[in-house]
Order: C-alpha cells, then sequence, then structure tokens
C-alpha cells in the first residue's frame, strides 16, 4: 500500500469511530434517522462516481437502491434466505439494471440521458414497484416484512438492533468511501475523468468508452444497490415509496449541492436528507414566543433543497463541500506562507 | 516503407462531400504536410485516420492491416496518437496526469486493483508516472507538472497535448494545427521541436498548419487538399511554387493582372468573369462631404481567455476608403475586426471612431455611430424571412429608412423577400448581410470573408457592390481570402502575420508585388538556415528537446537520484542531461 491509501484508511477508522458513536442514546426515531442516512450516503456516493467521476447524469439512482431493496426483501422475506445473501441478490439485481441503463448512455449525454434516466425511473416507480403483475418481486401491496435477520450471526433486525445495522452499513459504507477515493487517483479513475472532460481526446487517446461508460454505471447502479439492499432491514419492510422518482431527483439535487466530485460529500448529503425532514416535521410546529403559530411540514423540504440549491450554484459553485475544502487548502497555504502560483500568460 | 496507406478515401456529410477519392501514403519516419483552405476537408480526414469518424468510402491501412473495424481506442493502441485543433485536454486533471492517462490506458490496467491499491496498480502506477514526468522535461513542461491542464495558457496546452500523444508510445503522431497562436519566434521553436521529437522517439508525423512557413520547413512531402481533394503533392519547393496551390490559396489571378505581374510566369489558370450584371447606381452619387480619418486604431491588443491573439495593431480607414486586410487563416484579422467592434474588449490600445473613444464601448453603442460588423459566417438568423431580418435592422437602427433602399441594390432579395433566409444560396445570404448592414447608414462597414464558401460569380458582382458603396462615401474595411479581388477593388491593404501587421501599402503596389503576399500566405523560403539557428537558440526561454536528458531518462537510475537531478538542473538554471554527463565525468575522474 502506498502512504496515501494508510492515510485514507486511518481517515475512515477515525470517521466510523465518531459517526458510529453519534446516534448511541438518541430515542429510536433518530437512530432510525442515522440509518437511512447511511442509506442516502450510499445513493449520492453512487452519483459521485456516475457524475462526479464518470461525467454521466443519471436521474434514477434512487430506482436501482429499490430494486435492490426489493431483491433482498424477496430473497430473505419471499425466499427465507440469509441477510448476505439478500444482500448479494439485491446489489446484482441493481448492477444488472445499471448496465441496462448504461446501454443507452453509450450515444446519449447531457440532458437527453437525463431523460431517458428519469424515464426509468418513473417506469420502475409505476409499472413494477406498484404493479400486480411484479407481486412476486414487490410482495404484492403489502411488500416485504422483514421482521428478523441476522448477518453473520449477528442479530439485525430493525426494532432491536437497529444500532448494530447502522454500525454495519456504517462500515461498508467507509469501506466503499475508500476504495471511491483511491480509484479516484488511479489510472481507471483517471479514465473515468477522461470521459468526463473530453470523450473525443479519452477515445482516441486508447480508453475504451463503451466499457469504462457501462462499468461506472455498472458500479454506481451496486453502491445505490448497498445502500438499498438494508433497507428492508431497517424499516422491516419495503414499499415503493422511499424509491419513487422523486428520491432519485433529491439525491441528484443533494449530490450538486453538497459536491458531486467529492465522497466525503456523500456523508454530508446522506445526513441532510435524512435528518432535515424529520427534524422539520418533528420540531416545525408550535409557537414562537407564545403569539405566532407555525407548522412547517415536509413540503417545506423540498422548497429549501430547491432554494439552497440556486443559492449553492451562484455562492459555491463546486458544491459545499468542495468549496469549503478549497477554500481550506487556501487558507493552509497562507498559513504555510506558500507563494500562490501565477499563470502565466501567453 | 508505408505506414500510412489512404485510398480512395470518401466521406459525405448529408449532401456535402467533405472528402472524396483521397489517396494518401505515408512511409516510416517522414513527416507529411497536409494544407489546404478552410474547410478542405484535412480535419475530417484526421477524424477518418484516428477513427472519430467512419468513411463512406475507401480503405485505411496503418502497418499492412485495416483500420476498417477498429474503434478509436483499438486505433491508439497500435499507435496512432493525435492532437486537436480546438485543445481537447482534460481541463479537471493536472499535466501530469493529462500524460499518465495514454500511458495506462495503453497498458489496460485492473480497476479492481487501482481501487484495492494493490502492489500490480502500485507499480504500474510509478512507471506511468516516470514516464510522464520525463516528457515533461523532454518538452520543458516541467513548471506546468500540478496545474490543472484549464489554467494553462493555450500555446503551453498546445505543447501539453503534443505530450500526452508522445507518452503514448505511438508510431504516427497526427498533429492539429500545432502552431495556432504561436508568434514567429515560438513557431520557430516548434519546427525544431518536431525534428528532434522524430529523432527521439522515433515517430512518423502527419501534420495540418496553416502557417505554412511551418509546414514548408518541417514537412518532407506535402499534400494540398482542396474541396475535399488532391489539389497537388510534392515536396516543398515543389509545392510551393505550384500554380494551382497558389490559386486556390489567393483566388485565381485576374487576367491583366498577370501581364502586369512578373513573378507569375504563364498562368496555368485563366479565368473569365462573366459580365457582372448592371447594378443600379443612382446617378446623384456623391462623395459624402466626410472627410479625414474616421476609424484610428493605435496600439490594440486582443485575446480569448488566456490567448492573445494580435498585439500593437495600428491601422486608420479614411472616411470613403476601402482598406482591406490580408494574412493567413490565425493572422489576427478577425480578431482585429471583433475589438474594434466591441464584440470582445481590446486589452490594450486605443480605439476612435469619428472623433469618439469607442475603446470597450458596448457593440450596441459602436453600432448606432455607424460602425456595421458583418461577421464571419454572416451573422444572419436562419428561419427569418428577408423582409423580416430587414426590417429588424430598420428598427434597431432607429433610422426612417426604406426598405426599398435595400432592395434597389440587391434586386435579387426584393423576388426572395418572403423567403426564410437560411433556406437561400450563400451568395444571397450575404446579400442579406450586406443589405441589413447598409440599411443602418452605416459610415464604417466591416466585412469579414465575404466570399468565404462563396462560387467565383457571386464573389465577383459583391466585389462589385463594395465599389457602390464607396461611391456612396461608405468606407469598408474588407477581411479576405481571395486576394487578387480584394486588392482589385481596396485602395490600401494592410498584411497580418502571427497577430501583426507587417506591412502596410496602397492596393496597386501589392498587386505588382506579388512575392510579397505569397509570402505572408505561401511562407517564404528561409534566408539562411543559420540566422534561424541564432533565432531559436537565442531566445531560450523555451526549453526543447534535450537528447542527452532523454538518454539519462532511460538509463536505470533510481527515481529519487532522476528527482534530485532534475530539481537541481531546475535550480541552476541548466538542462539536466548536461549536468548528469558532468557529474558521471567527474566520478569517473575520482575513481
Amino acid at each position: 500500500m502506498m502512504p496515501g491509501h494508510i492515510v485514507r484508511f486511518a481517515i475512515a477508522i477515525v470517521a466510523f469511530a465518531i459517526l458510529a458513536r453519534l446516534p448511541v442514546g438518541l430515542d429510536p426515531a433518530f437512530q432510525f434517522d442515522a440509518a437511512l442516512a447511511v442509506i442516502w450516503g450510499f445513493g449520492i456516493l453512487s452519483l459521485v462516481l456516475l457524475t462526479g467521476y464518470a461525467g454521466q447524469v443519471s436521474l434514477c439512482q434512487a430506482t436501482f437502491a429499490g430494486v435492490a431493496a426489493y431483491g433482498a426483501g424477496m430473497t430473505v422475506a419471499g425466499m427465507h434466505g440469509g441477510y448476505l445473501l439478500g444482500i448479494i441478490i439485491g446489489v446484482l439485481a441493481a448492477t444488472v439494471l445499471g448496465v441496462i441503463v448504461g446501454l443507452p448512455a453509450l450515444r446519449l449525454h447531457g440532458i437527453t440521458l437525463a431523460i431517458v434516466t428519469l424515464g426509468i425511473a418513473l417506469v420502475f416507480d409505476k409499472y413494477v414497484f406498484q404493479d400486480h403483475i411484479f407481486d412476486w418481486f414487490t410482495g404484492g401491496t403489502g411488500g416485504w416484512q422483514v421482521t428478523q435477520a441476522s448477518l453473520f450471526g449477528i442479530p439485525v433486525d430493525s426494532s432491536k438492533h437497529l444500532l448494530t445495522a447502522y454500525d454495519v452499513m456504517l462500515a461498508l459504507f467507509g469501506m466503499v468511501a475508500v476504495l471511491m477515493v483511491n480509484l479516484h487517483q488511479s489510472g481507471a479513475g483517471r479514465r473515468f475523468r477522461a470521459i468526463r472532460d473530453s470523450e473525443l481526446a479519452a477515445s482516441t487517446m486508447g480508453v475504451n468508452l463503451a466499457r469504462y461508460k457501462l462499468l461506472a454505471f455498472a458500479l454506481s447502479a451496486s453502491i445505490a444497490g448497498m445502500g438499498g439492499s438494508f433497507y428492508p432491514r431497517i424499516a422491516g419492510s419495503v414499499s415503493p415509496q422511499p424509491f419513487w422518482v422523486f428520491t432519485s431527483l433529491q439525491l441528484a439535487a443533494i449530490g450538486v449541492l453538497m459536491g458531486v466530485r467529492y465522497v466525503p460529500a456523500a456523508a454530508l448529503g446522506g445526513l441532510f436528507m435524512a435528518v432535515v425532514p424529520d427534524v422539520l416535521t418533528r420540531y416545525g410546529h408550535g409557537t414562537f414566543m407564545n403569539r405566532f403559530n407555525y407548522d412547517i411540514s415536509y413540503d417545506w423540504f423540498q422548497l429549501a433543497v430547491g432554494v439552497l440549491l440556486v443559492l449553492q450554484l451562484i455562492l459555491l459553485p463546486d458544491g459545499v463541500w468542495g468549496d469549503i475544502r478549497a477554500k481550506a487548502l487556501r487558507a493552509w497555504d497562507v498559513v504555510r506562507m506558500k507563494p500562490r502560483e501565477e499563470v502565466r500568460p501567453a | 516503407m508505408t505506414m500510412l496507406r489512404i485510398r480512395n478515401l470518401g466521406v459525405r456529410f448529408g449532401g456535402v462531400v467533405a472528402l472524396h477519392g483521397v489517396s494518401l501514403d505515408l512511409n516510416r519516419g517522414e513527416i507529411l504536410g497536409l494544407i489546404g483552405p478552410n474547410g478542405a476537408g484535412k480535419t475530417t480526414l484526421f477524424n477518418c485516420i484516428s477513427g472519430v469518424i467512419a468513411p463512406n468510402e475507401g480503405t485505411i491501412h496503418f502497418e499492412g492491416r485495416s483500420l476498417r473495424f477498429a474503434p478509436p481506442h483499438e486505433r491508439a493502441r497500435r499507435g496512432i496518437a493525435r492532437t486537436f485543433q480546438n485543445l481537447q485536454l482534460w481541463g479537471s486533471m493536472t499535466v501530469l496526469e493529462n500524460l499518465e492517462l495514454p500511458i495506462d490506458a495503453i497498458a489496460r490496467r485492473n480497476t479492481l486493483s487501482d481501487a484495492l491499491g494493490l502492489p500490480f496498480s502500485h507499480y504500474a502506477e510509478r512507471a506511468a508516472s516516470e514516464r510522464a514526468r520525463a516528457i515533461l522535461h523532454a518538452l520543458g513542461l516541467g513548471r506546468y507538472r500540478d496545474r490543472l491542464a484549464a489554467d494553462l495558457p493555450a500555446g503551453i496546452q498546445r505543447r501539453v497535448e503534443l505530450g500526452r500523444a508522445l507518452a503514448m508510445r505511438p508510431k504516427l503522431v497526427l498533429l492539429d494545427e500545432p502552431a495556432a497562436g504561436l508568434d514567429a519566434g515560438e513557431t520557430e521553436q516548434l519546427a525544431k521541436l518536431l525534428h528532434k521529437v522524430r529523432e527521439r522517439f522515433r515517430v512518423s508525423m502527419l501534420l495540418v498548419d496553416h502557417d505554412m512557413s511551418l509546414v514548408m520547413r518541417v514537412c518532407d512531402y506535402i499534400y494540398v487538399l482542396d474541396f475535399g481533394k488532391v489539389l497537388s503533392r510534392g515536396e516543398p519547393p515543389v509545392v510551393r511554387n505550384d500554380q494551382k496551390v497558389i490559386a486556390a490559396y489567393l483566388g485565381e489571378p485576374t487576367p491583366e493582372l498577370v501581364e502586369a505581374s512578373p513573378t507569375v510566369p504563364e498562368p496555368v489558370i485563366t479565368t473569365t468573369i462573366p459580365d457582372a450584371p448592371q447594378l443600379p447606381r443612382t446617378d446623384a452619387v456623391e462623395v459624402a462631404g466626410e472627410t479625414g480619418t474616421l476609424l484610428e486604431v493605435t496600439g490594440m491588443a486582443a485575446g480569448y481567455a488566456h490567448l492573445e491573439v494580435i498585439r500593437d495593431i495600428d491601422l486608420t480607414v479614411q472616411a470613403g476608403e476601402v482598406v482591406a486586410c490580408i494574412g493567413a487563416n490565425g493572422a489576427g484579422k478577425t480578431t482585429t475586426l471583433r475589438a474594434i467592434s466591441g464584440v470582445i474588449r481590446p486589452r490594450a490600445g486605443r480605439v476612435t471612431f469619428g472623433g469618439h473613444d469607442i475603446t470597450g464601448a458596448r457593440p450596441e453603442h459602436i453600432a448606432r455611430l455607424g460602425l456595421a460588423h458583418i461577421p464571419e459566417g454572416r451573422g444572419l438568423f436562419p428561419r427569418l424571412s428577408v423582409e423580416d431580418t430587414l426590417r429588424l435592422a430598420v428598427d434597431a437602427a432607429g433610422k426612417p429608412e426604406r426598405l426599398e433602399a435595400a432592395y434597389d441594390v440587391f434586386p435579387r432579395l426584393k423576388q426572395r423577400c418572403r423567403q426564410a433566409v437560411g433556406t437561400l444560396s450563400g451568395g444571397e445570404q450575404q446579400m442579406v448581410a450586406m443589405a441589413r448592414a447598409i440599411l443602418t447608414q452605416p459610415r464604417l462597414l466591416m466585412i469579414d470573408e465575404m466570399s468565404q464558401g462563396l462560387a467565383p460569380t457571386i464573389v465577383c458582382q459583391l466585389f462589385q457592390m463594395i465599389d457602390v458603396f464607396r461611391q456612396q462615401g461608405t468606407a469598408v474595411l474588407l477581411v479576405e481570402q481571395f486576394v487578387e479581388s480584394a486588392l482589385a477593388v481596396a485602395d490600401r491593404a494592410y498584411i497580418f502575420e502571427h497577430g501583426s501587421i507587417v506591412h502596410e501599402a496602397p492596393a496597386e503596389e501589392l498587386r505588382r508585388d506579388r512575392g510579397l503576399i505569397s509570402g505572408s500566405y505561401l511562407g517564404s523560403a528561409p534566408d539562411s538556415t543559420e540566422a534561424i539557428e541564432v533565432a531559436a537558440n537565442g531566445n531560450g526561454h523555451h526549453r526543447v528537446l534535450d537528447p542527452e536528458l532523454m538518454e539519462i531518462l532511460s538509463m536505470r537510475v533510481p527515481a529519487e537520484v532522476k528527482r534530485a537531478l532534475e530539481e537541481r538542473a531546475e535550480r541552476e538554471g541548466r538542462s539536466a542531461g548536461a549536468l548528469a554527463l558532468e557529474l558521471l565525468e567527474e566520478v569517473n575522474h575520482t575513481q
């Protein structure tokens, strides 16, 4: 391992130690939020790979997560398999769908690709997750009920062992995050970034476009699927609602808001997406100074995301994480009194 | 031995024939030049060779194997690398990463082992990085190593593109306009660099450039393309003196001119200019009362982003005068017009028009003062009808001119007034653009590449129109590729070269002295190679390829030693190669 790998690994372990302690002692609703935050964190992480690295657009990341959630639910509740098998089957199902979605991306770019992926999200929402033809996969209107499950012999069912599930997911998230940073700095990551910057140059410099675009979609779908496949366990059941079209859009919006090129932004975004709406709905109503009644609902969250996105695009074009990071690096240069390099005009 | 063999290549885009029956042979170790006017199909040919577009007919063989079914990345692996006219570096990556990528893209690295950081990937990474550093040093780009490619000036980006192509260990490099935006000195450097690159990296090259001085100096053999066909081919001196080539670049010489010109013997082609249609000329032709200097430009510089395209431009236009700007592509003529009309902001200098200082003023403000600019490509709205287009101009100018005035000058437009502009022929579109301009009653009309893509007869009519404008008292500033026709109508001309004006003379004089112009277009033969050596070595702000350095870097020296060597060389401002040789010498002595 190179020094960089060791540093990243150490950072991941420290971050895990801190984050794993955070929800301890909170009430179960917040513990559920913490677990949900990791799931959406996976969702945004999948966009970091696909959009941030490889420059492809996708508005169906929640669909990948949903397919994995149903796949896991079907394996555990429908076929009485172990939860590990459920995760594997869920992630595999998402990966297959990822490759299929990646096929049109070989020809399409930008806005047209966005529309196609949005269409896929709509179709899955309406005609797969909510249609009776696919009851064998979705478990019917009631969805799959996952009451007890264990992973490597550790009981991780939702009601009693929510935090154990959270720790397992967080550890997996940390590993995937480290692998993704490694990837970014290595040859394969450079090839993804080359496709983002100039497909023309990438292909004429020896990058197999078809292969790397499909790989990006497959990897991205499997990362989103990793989060999704844990959903039946922490929620106790699977339903179409968390994986509908709007969640995909929200993942994309929050990904961009937090900085879609940076891995840590995925953790920030997941936390934001899971915790903020819950806080709003729980503490968002009451009386201010005994005079003014207010009632903030979940809808306000959507509005807030929209407004924040506009502000971010103007004020922090590289995303919250990206710009804070850049400012911190510059401040560090000032502290070390390192002269700023000038670009020499031609 | 033939390395690249192209036979009967044909490419059509819809109804437009981009290439037709092009055959070309490139031998191993050769630098082949490909020249031709705009739209001749040079870049299309490059795209066919690198696999970006598939030809409709014909075959391409590389080292004896057909490239027909090979996708671009496969061709790259077989050893074809290229650079791009409009720079295609990966802007969000550092310069070093830009060079590392082709190295490991060729090596088919494994994604999983990269993500896990396995030793295999680690070593491959080190090797790629070493090689990339060596190439950067060899091209004198060492100090840009960790910069983002997008932040670099365009001239440096072009060199990085060359480095990126070389990083692939190519057998053939396709260079698309490597000298674009370089000044004369830098072009000299580039020429030397290309020769050294061929020696050190053992590559063949196919070179497209508009800068004839570069092509004539560097290439062993030249193909001339025109309208998608091979017009001529031969060694540089042969091509330089080929009448067909001169005609394609300068426009065909008019008969009376040929008699007057001693430098052009026996024209191969004589043109017959058809009788021009009788243009409606108002009898009351009176030169407007305006006299004196209308436009005065002093010391102007302008450019785009990091690229300074023109500098020290001094130019005047008297009232009612026709002035032509001539020079090769990329010499800065269009940029000059754009800076005058306010489309781009001048970076230095002063522009006054009719007594007003218009330096950096907004384009609509400048237009209202009576300066009309017809841009290259005419700037029309294709879906608007002719009548609407003209009405728009009248409304915008706020001048109570009747459309009839324009229709009187261009009767053909009257017939087509309901037709969408986009459906008109090229010549008619140019007429619309000119009609639109004169409806604003300009005092100065600037026309950029009026004759581009038009048939000679139409061009002839349009030039007669310029004469009409002059008689009505409108001054005209022309940018033109058809030099002969432009000089026939102009009073004075400026010759542009590498972003500056190198010569100013009455048009008459230039028409007589063809050598002067063809020098600026086709590059004059080097006066003495010695002088060029001195020029190249004298202004040493560019480090050229250093053979000794390459030798050292290819030796099995530990990376740390290499790096220490490079750093010390950089500190002492010497070449790492020389330093290393010196040290080796010392070691030998002590032993």
